[in-house]
C-alpha cells in the first residue's frame, strides 16, 4: 500500500487522481439521483466530450505536449458542460415541456458533435479517442491537486449549506418561508456538478463519470437510513468500485474504466439483494461469497487466456536466421532514460509467470521487464535462450551495448548477447507509450555486432492502466518494431 | 391585499382580492377544483407577486407553511424527525451547527401535533394521516404567527380529517395562531373555521359565518 503514495510509482496518480473522481462523483450523485436529475449525468459528460473534440479542432490540435493537451481538454470539457448547464436551466425556466426533452436532445446532439468533430479534425485523432475516453493514466501532479482542491470544495460546501441544499432540494416552497432562495442553491448545486463532471470527464472519460454519479449513489439511498449515512455509503461503495474495478482491470488484462463502473454496477445489484434479504443473512453471505468465487475465477480466465495469445509463435523478422544453434543470452538492459522507472511489486509476477519468465527480485524496472519480455519474444521466434541468473544482473551492467557484451565473456556467456538500452520510455498525455529502445546481437567473443535493431514507434495503450496491462500489450508491438516484423 | 390579481405568465387566475389577515382567527378558503384557492394562498404565502393591485405584510411576519403532502419526495431518506426539524431551521445561519434549543423546538412541536411517537419512523412509510401530522409539527416548529395550510386533509380518511381539524384548532386556542387553510371540504369545516372565503371562478368572496 505504501507504494501507492511513492513518487516512483507510475500509478500513484491514475489511482488517487481515479478515486478523487469517483469520490466526488459519489458525492454529487447522491443530490443528482435526489433531485431526479439522473439524465443530466448521462448528458453532461457527454457535453463535456462533445467540448473537448470541438476545442481540439477549434485549435487545430495535434501533437501537442501533454500540458498544452491538458489545458485545452479541461477548457473544452468546463466550457460544455456549463454551456450546457446554462441551457438546460434557461429552457427549464422558459419553456413549458418536460426538462427530459431538453436533456434527451443535449445528450444526442453532444454525441452527434463529438464524433464529426473527431472526423474533421484532421490531426491526432489517436490523442483525442483517449482524451474523450479519459485517461487515468495521463493524469498529472497538477492534475491531482487540481481534483483533490476541487473534492475539498465540495466537501466543504456540502458540510456548510447541507442545510440549505437539504430544504431548497427537499421542499423549495417551504424554503422560501423560511427566507432561503431555491435559485441560489439551485445554482450552487449546478456549479459544483458542472466542475465535478468537467473535470471528470477530462480525466476518466464519461462512463465512468456517469457511472459513479449514478450508481453509488443508488446503492446508497436504497440501505441508507439517512442522508448523512448516504453520503457515507455513497462514497465507500465509490472506493470499493474503483479499487476493485482497478485490480479486476489488471488481473483480467480488462480496461479499468468499464471494469470500475461494472463493480459499481454490482454493489448497487448487491444492495437491492441485501433489502431483499434483511431477514435471510446467511443466504445473503453464500450468495456474495459465489458471486466473488465467480468473478475471480473468470478473472482467472481471462487472464490465461490472456497469456496464450501473446505466447503465440512469430517468423524471425530481421533476426538473423541462423547463430550456429548456439542459445542467446539477454543481457539486462540499461536504463539511459534519465528515470527510475521503478515497477512495484505483487501483480508483475503474474505477467512474469504468464510469459515464461521468472519472478521478479525486490527492485523490478521497466528496462527488467522489457529483458525479460526480449527473452521471451526471442524464444517465440524460435531461439534458444539463456536466462542471466539473477545474481549477475548487477554486474553486467555496466554501461552501453559493447561494454556490456564485454563483461559477457567473463561472466561465462561464450555466445551471442543480446544487449538493449531503454532511452525513452514516456507515456504521453494522451494514451501513447513513446518508447526508444536499442537492440543488438553481439558476439561476446569477438564483439562483433551480428545484428542490430531500433523500436521507435509510439505505441497506442489507450485501454492499459496497470503494468501487466501494458507489457502485454505494448510489449508485442515493440519487439516487433525491433524485430522487423511487420 | 387591496383588489389584488394574481396569476401566472400575465395571466390573472384570481382577480381583484381584498383580504386582511387578522391575529387569532381560523380561516377556511373554500372552493371547487381549479377555483384559485391555491393561486389566492401562494399569493398570501409571496410566491406569486401581484399582477395588479396592492399587498402588504409585515417584513418580520413569521409564517408557518404547510404544502400538499404529495409535492413531496418519498425517495429522501429522512425520518419524521428529520422532516420537522427543517422548521427550527428558521432563524440557524448556515455557519453554526444545530442545537439542543432546535432539537427541544422540534420534539415540543411533534408532541403538539401527536407524533412524537413515529418520529424516528422513515417519513415515506407513514401513513397521509401521519405525514400530516409531521408537515404540521415542521411548520410549527418555524414558531410562526400565521399557519397556511394547503388542502391538508385531502386524501385521507375522516377521522384522521376530523382528528387534523380538531388539532390545528386547538393549536389557534393554545398558541393565538392566525390559520387559513384551503379545503374543498365544505361540510367538514362547519363550526371549526371563524370565517369562510369563497373564491369561485377568480372571484373572491368573504363571508361572515362562524
Amino acid at each position: 500500500m505504501s507504494e501507492l503514495f511513492s513518487p516512483d510509482f507510475l500509478f500513484r496518480n491514475a489511482i488517487l487522481g481515479g478515486l478523487g473522481v469517483s469520490l466526488l462523483c459519489s458525492l454529487l450523485g447522491i443530490y443528482l439521483v435526489l433531485r431526479r436529475l439522473v439524465l443530466i449525468g448521462v448528458a453532461l459528460p457527454q457535453a463535456s466530450a462533445a467540448g473537448i473534440a470541438a476545442v481540439f479542432w477549434l485549435t487545430g490540435h495535434g501533437h501537442a505536449g501533454a500540458g498544452d493537451t491538458h489545458l485545452l481538454a479541461l477548457a473544452g470539457s468546463l466550457g460544455a458542460t456549463f454551456a450546457a448547464l446554462g441551457l438546460l436551466a434557461l429552457g427549464q425556466r422558459r419553456a413549458r415541456h418536460p426538462a427530459e426533452w431538453g436533456v434527451g436532445a443535449l445528450f444526442a446532439i453532444s454525441s452527434a458533435a463529438t464524433i464529426l468533430f473527431v472526423a474533421i479534425n484532421p490531426k491526432g485523432d489517436i490523442e483525442m479517442a483517449g482524451l474523450l475516453r479519459g485517461e487515468l493514466l495521463a493524469i498529472t501532479g497538477a492534475d491531482l491537486r487540481l481534483v483533490g482542491g476541487v473534492l475539498l470544495a465540495v466537501g466543504s460546501l456540502f458540510f456548510l449549506f447541507r442545510r440549505d441544499l437539504l430544504l431548497t432540494s427537499f421542499d423549495p416552497e417551504f424554503s422560501r418561508t423560511l427566507g432561503r432562495d431555491p435559485l441560489r442553491y439551485d445554482l450552487l448545486l449546478y456549479l459544483l456538478i458542472g466542475g465535478g463532471v468537467g473535470l471528470g470527464v477530462m480525466m476518466t472519460g464519461p462512463l465512468v463519470v456517469f457511472g459513479f454519479l449514478v450508481l453509488p449513489a443508488l446503492a446508497a439511498l436504497r440501505v441508507a437510513p439517512g442522508l448523512v449515512a448516504a453520503f457515507a455509503i455513497s462514497a465507500a461503495v465509490a472506493v470499493l468500485s474503483f479499487l476493485g474495478g482497478f485490480w479486476i482491470s489488471y488481473r483480467a488484462d480488462l480496461p479499468a474504466g468499464p471494469a470500475c463502473v461494472a463493480v459499481a454496477g454490482a454493489c448497487w445489484a448487491a444492495s437491492g439483494l441485501v433489502m431483499r434479504l434483511r431477514a435471510r443473512r446467511g443466504a445473503a453471505a453464500l450468495l456474495l461469497l459465489v458471486a466473488t468465487l465467480g468473478i475471480s475465477h473468470g478473472c482467472a480466465s481471462r487472464f490465461e487466456a490472456a497469456a496464450q495469445r501473446a505466447a503465440s509463435p512469430l517468423p524471425r523478422g530481421s533476426l538473423p536466421e541462423a547463430l550456429d544453434s548456439r542459445p542467446i543470452a539477454v543481457l539486462p538492459f540499461v536504463n539511459a532514460t534519465g528515470q527510475p522507472l521503478t515497477i512495484p511489486q505483487g501483480f508483475l509476477d503474474d505477467v512474469i509467470r504468464a510469459v515464461g519468465g521468472r519472478p521478479a527480485e525486490p527492485r523490478f524496472t521497466v528496462p527488467d521487464a522489457l529483458q525479460q519480455r526480449a527473452a521471451f519474444e526471442l524464444e517465440r521466434r524460435g531461439f534458444q535462450v539463456v536466462w542471466v541468473p539473477e545474481e549477475q544482473r548487477r554486474t553486467l551492467l555496466a554501461g552501453e551495448p559493447l561494454a556490456t557484451s564485454g563483461v559477457a565473456a567473463p561472466a561465462g556467456f561464450a555466445g551471442p548477447v543480446l544487449t538493449g538500452t531503454l532511452r525513452r520510455f514516456t507515456l504521453t498525455g494522451t494514451g501513447l507509450l513513446l518508447v526508444q529502445l536499442d537492440l543488438a546481437l553481439v558476439d561476446s567473443q569477438s564483439h562483433e555486432v551480428l545484428w542490430s535493431g531500433a523500436a521507435r514507434r509510439p505505441v497506442p495503450i489507450q485501454s492499459a492502466l496497470t503494468w501487466q496491462e501494458i507489457l502485454l500489450d505494448a510489449g508485442a508491438p515493440i519487439f516487433a518494431d525491433a524485430f522487423g516484423n511487420r | 391585499m387591496d383588489q389584488a390579481d394574481f396569476g401566472y405568465e400575465g395571466r390573472p387566475v384570481v382577480r381583484g382580492a381584498s383580504l386582511v389577515v387578522r391575529p387569532d382567527e381560523f380561516v377556511a378558503l373554500l372552493g371547487s377544483n381549479g377555483s384559485g384557492k391555491t393561486t389566492l394562498l401562494r399569493g398570501l404565502l409571496g410566491f406569486l407577486p401581484p399582477l395588479a393591485g396592492r399587498v402588504e405584510r409585515r417584513p418580520e411576519l413569521r409564517i408557518g407553511y404547510v404544502p400538499q403532502r404529495e409535492t413531496l419526495d418519498p425517495l429522501y431518506p429522512l425520518s419524521a424527525y428529520q422532516v420537522a426539524r427543517t422548521g427550527s431551521w428558521r432563524d440557524l445561519p448556515f455557519w453554526r451547527l444545530g442545537g439542543a434549543r432546535e432539537r427541544s423546538r422540534t420534539r415540543a412541536a411533534l408532541e403538539a401535533c401527536h407524533a412524537a411517537e413515529f418520529a424516528s419512523r422513515r417519513y415515506s412509510e407513514l401513513s397521509g394521516g401521519q405525514r400530516q401530522r409531521v408537515l404540521l409539527a415542521r411548520a410549527l416548529a418555524t414558531d410562526p404567527e400565521l399557519l397556511l395550510l394547503d388542502e391538508p386533509t385531502a386524501g385521507i380518511d375522516p377521522e384522521a380529517e376530523r382528528g387534523i381539524l380538531d388539532l390545528l384548532r386547538k393549536l389557534r386556542e393554545t398558541r393565538g395562531l392566525s390559520i387559513w387553510m384551503v379545503t374543498h371540504h365544505v361540510h367538514a369545516m362547519a363550526g371549526r373555521a371563524d370565517h369562510t372565503i369563497v373564491v369561485s371562478e377568480g372571484r373572491v368572496q368573504r363571508d361572515a359565518a362562524a
